[in-house]
């Protein structure tokens, strides 16, 4: 990665940025292939910059998408830290599609601060040693003489004070270092603190302007209605009581888009308001020809996965000898776990604004990868991508649906039809049977135990309707690599053998926050304390003890890693003590996107009505950006893990979604929210991510604690399934 | 004669229909945003506006219903964002992606208006019709609190 003076480039813009100042830009090395096959030397591609203004004002951009994860103060956070600029001058910007600028701004997969924190920092110290430089030319004296302190040079010699406004013109004229030295954990201002959000104060003011909020000129609105069934068609199509409505203006027949993340394709009505346009829709009569997948039941597909995972299946992974170790085996384990699909149901619905002209294409919308858009608009249109103008807005949630931007390519169908820019709102209820699933899915464990309660060899089959399925449809069932989770297992068990059951998918496939980690930790960390169980065994000892056991060296940091974060979250619960009749603390650590989190969850069972009172988190994600900010991850991990564990399955019967709206789709609600706590690991480790490890150990820590306390044990997610 | 509406201390025409939900005439017709869609049938809070000063969801109110009453939505309910509960909501960090906010906030606001000393039940029973998918349900419970108790001070 490499740093720019791009003081002086006019090709800078931007609304909003004064003219003249300092202004840096960061580059990644892209790597170009020559003709013959050598790398070509990366052309100046700046890659998302900071800008200071001869006022003093910074500004500083966010290339990856904020969702309310927090990213967008997090590493604008970092730069300021490293830059000494005071963040009350700080404002931070949303950076449009652009990655030949920002480099990449997929946003998804726990990615973006892990990334992103070096580069941010170097551009930020960077930009500092070039101000100091500054004021040591000013001055006449040498950069040594000279420190920075938030917005300001000082003058080691006299304490004379220069601030960063007085200085930006000459440090734009100075020379970028290439290496330029970053603070230690203890210089930190802001880095490990809890900065409060940029953009809270808009906030509570609804003044933050989502994808679904954007107002232009002769703006028109739209409703869609998609095939229920994957794969279907539109059979027949009469409009007319449609458009006899008032304030109706077009229907808009919507043809499928074959790329991994397009559009299925439906029918839009334009009206001159998003109710009219509901409304409208109703009015349609459609017949669709439902194809193949209106077979599709959920309840039969997962007997058929349990069915799958309790017989043999396609070996996925072979270590050491499974089979002598049953045979020698003093004591065996077996249990199958199930969950279900489910919604990412953010709250703020699939909505796009979209502007299509003879010479233009403006897109404004809540996303996860501005450049998929990009891309998939420009085929569509017949232009280039850098032509498709993505404003990134704030997004009313996302957790892995809004990488998908069917809902932008719509609206740009439309826009281009009707030549009116448009903006797509799609219904909670058409939000909720057109998405991109979490997985169903079935799983079979069996283990075996010696005398001294050690896990001598461990089978585990997975079946489940993967993510590659998007990308190949024709497969029969997960490929070998999507159960790297279960291969990597930080026991490390020396006969270990994993196998992938049939399971081709009938819907479409998507990531979910935490994706296969949900699952993975369910079975896993539920069956290793029933293990614990069976052999008599504290389930903390027995962990600590299988973590001890791990014998590939691979996996030895995240064996202590695991065992790190597990002891803290159960001596932080009282693990140990004595609670009373019928409440107990069910413990579980999980290690997915390079972080590890365990959780002590406590609560009380009565009548089989289960009640969590507390959660202890612990995590351990290396350096930490911003406490505050990963606290609320843990907090909103342990909602989103309620949710799922307890009460919320999509089901699907003759090939479509059964759920509808909240009333059937029974996420958590505030009376349920127990008291979390979050405990930090401190560590010295680079940053990784947060915005999804939370998420996996929950359910496995409340099917632990609910059979401690009640000794009903649940292998089945939600717990509690609606009858719908 | 026209219907008019008062919203945010400002009278409006009512020109659409009576059965328009409060929700979309304000959204799409008046372009006034910070009132959110999440479900349409009452079910999540997002909505949330005052009629005279008390809780509705709007999308279940249709305009035909408000004539004449006073509309509060989240741009009016105070100055400068100082009502107790927008100061307690930024003291806590509550808000994560923000979409369920306005509405949590104009739901508590109604709800601290009648019942100035909640104890937790009273507040979670109070705001179990406003679902948060980012899950800061532990802040806004420190939150309404909070300005509950600044409230009762400043009485």
């Amino acid at each position: 990665m490499s740093l720019s003076n791009v003081s002086r480039r006019g090709f800078i813009k931007t609304a909003g940025l004064a003219s003249g100042g300092l202004v840096i830009g960061i580059s990644f090395p892209t790597s170009a292939k020559s003709v013959d096959g050598n790398e070509i030397k990366a052309a100046f591609n700046p890659n998302g910059f900071i800008h200071l203004a001869e006022n003093g004002d910074t500004l500083i951009y966010c290339g990856r998408c904020e969702m309310g994860q927090g990213v967008s103060t997090a590493l604008p956070s970092a730069v300021a830290d490293e830059m000494e600029a005071d963040w009350g001058r700080v404002t931070v910007k949303q950076a449009d599609g652009n990655e030949e600028i920002y480099g990449s701004q997929a946003t998804g997969g726990s990615a973006s601060i892990r990334e992103m924190y070096q580069p941010m920092r170097e551009a930020g110290a960077a930009a500092k040693l070039m101000l100091i430089a500054a004021a040591a030319k000013v001055w006449k004296v040498k950069p040594k003489d000279c420190y920075a302190e938030a917005h300001f040079v000082v003058n080691k010699n006299n304490n004379k004070k220069l601030n960063y406004g007085e200085l930006a013109s000459i440090a734009a004229t100075m020379d970028v270092p290439s290496s330029p030295k970053l603070k230690t954990k203890d210089e930190f201002r802001y880095i490990g603190k809890s900065l409060p959000r940029h953009d809270q104060g808009k906030a509570v003011r609804g003044e933050l302007i989502y994808g679904v909020d954007t107002k232009l000129p002769g703006l028109k609105y739209a409703a869609i209605v998609h095939c229920p069934v994957l794969g279907g068609h539109l059979k027949s199509l009469d409009s007319s009581a449609a458009l006899k409505m008032k304030g109706v203006s077009d229907v808009v027949e919507i043809s499928r888009f074959n790329v991994p993340y397009g559009s299925i394709g439906g029918v839009a009505v334009v009206a001159n308001n998003s109710w009219i346009a509901q409304q409208a829709l109703k009015k349609l009569k459609i017949e669709w020809e439902l194809g193949s997948n209106k077979i599709y039941d959920t309840k039969t597909y997962k007997q058929q996965l349990v069915k799958n995972v309790e017989k043999p299946a396609q070996l996925a992974v072979e270590r050491g000898d499974v089979n002598k170790a049953f045979k020698e085996a003093k004591h065996r384990v077996k249990a199958t776990y199930t969950g279900g699909h489910l919604s990412h149901a953010p709250m703020e619905p699939n909505a796009s604004v979209v502007w299509v002209n003879d010479d233009s294409c403006e897109v404004w919308a809540s996303t996860q990868s501005p450049a998929d858009i990009q891309k998939v608009l420009a085929q569509y249109l017949k232009r280039e991508p850098k032509d498709i103008l993505v404003h990134v807005m704030m997004a009313g949630g996302a957790f892995g649906r809004k990488f998908k931007c069917d809902y932008v390519q719509e609206a740009a169908v439309i826009s281009e039809k009707v030549k009116a820019p448009i903006q797509l709102t799609w219904s909670r209820e058409e939000d909720m049977r057109t998405g991109y699933y979490h997985s169903i899915s079935a799983q079979h464990i069996e283990a075996s135990l010696d005398d001294d309660a050690n896990i001598t060899g461990w089978l585990h089959r997975a079946a489940f309707p993967s993510i590659s399925s998007l990308f190949d449809p024709s497969l029969d069932r997960a490929p070998a690599n999507s159960l790297g989770e279960i291969n990597t297992y930080p026991f490390g068990i020396a006969n270990f053998r994993s196998e992938t059951g049939e399971a081709k998918a009938h819907t479409r496939i998507g990531w979910y926050r935490a994706v296969y980690a949900i699952f993975y930790g369910f079975a896993c960390s539920t069956f290793a304390d029933e293990l614990a169980h069976k052999a008599g065994k504290d389930p903390l000892a027995f962990l600590t003890q299988a973590f001890a056991n791990n014998t590939i060296s691979d996996l030895d940091v995240a064996a202590k890693r695991c065992q790190g974060a597990l002891s803290l979250a159960a001596e932080k619960a009282g693990w140990g003590k004595k609670l009373p009749k019928g409440q107990a603390i069910g413990i579980a650590v999980h290690y997915s996107f390079r972080s590890y989190v365990a959780m002590a969850v406590h609560v009380e069972v009565i009548n089989d009505v289960i009640k969590v009172l507390n959660v202890d988190c612990a995590i351990d994600c290396g350096q930490i950006l911003n406490t505050d900010g990963a606290t609320a991850q843990m907090e909103g991990a342990v909602v989103m893990g309620m949710s799922l564990a307890l009460s919320t399955e999509v089901t699907f019967k003759e090939g479509a979604v059964v759920n509808s709206n909240f009333h059937d789709y029974p996420v958590m609600r505030i009376k349920d929210m127990p008291n979390v706590r979050v405990h930090i690991v401190e560590s010295d480790e680079g940053p990784t991510g947060l915005g999804e490890p939370g998420v996996a150990p929950f359910a496995p820590a409340l099917s632990n604690a609910v059979f401690a306390a009640s000794g009903k044990r649940y292998r089945d997610i939600p717990f509690k399934p609606m009858t719908v | 004669m026209n219907k008019t509406i008062v919203i945010n201390d400002i009278e409006h025409t009512i020109n659409v229909d009576s059965d328009m939900p409060l929700l979309w005439f304000l959204r799409d017709d008046l372009e006034i945003t910070g009132t959110k869609y999440g479900c349409g049938t009452g079910l999540c809070g997002a909505c949330t506006v005052h009629v005279d000063g008390q809780a509705v969801r709007s999308c279940i109110t249709t305009v035909g219903s408000v004539v004449g009453k006073r509309i509060t939505t989240i741009e009016g309910l105070s100055e400068n964002a100082d009502h107790p509960l927008q100061k307690a909501w930024l003291n806590n960090n509550v808000p994560q992606c923000g979409y369920c906010q306005a509405g949590q906030i104009m739901n508590a606001a109604s709800f601290l208006a009648t019942n100035a000393a909640p104890t937790e039940d009273e507040i979670t029973n109070a705001m179990q019709g406003n679902i948060c998918r980012c899950g800061t349900y532990q802040r806004i419970k420190t939150a309404i609190s909070e300005a509950a108790d600044e409230m009762r001070k400043e009485a």
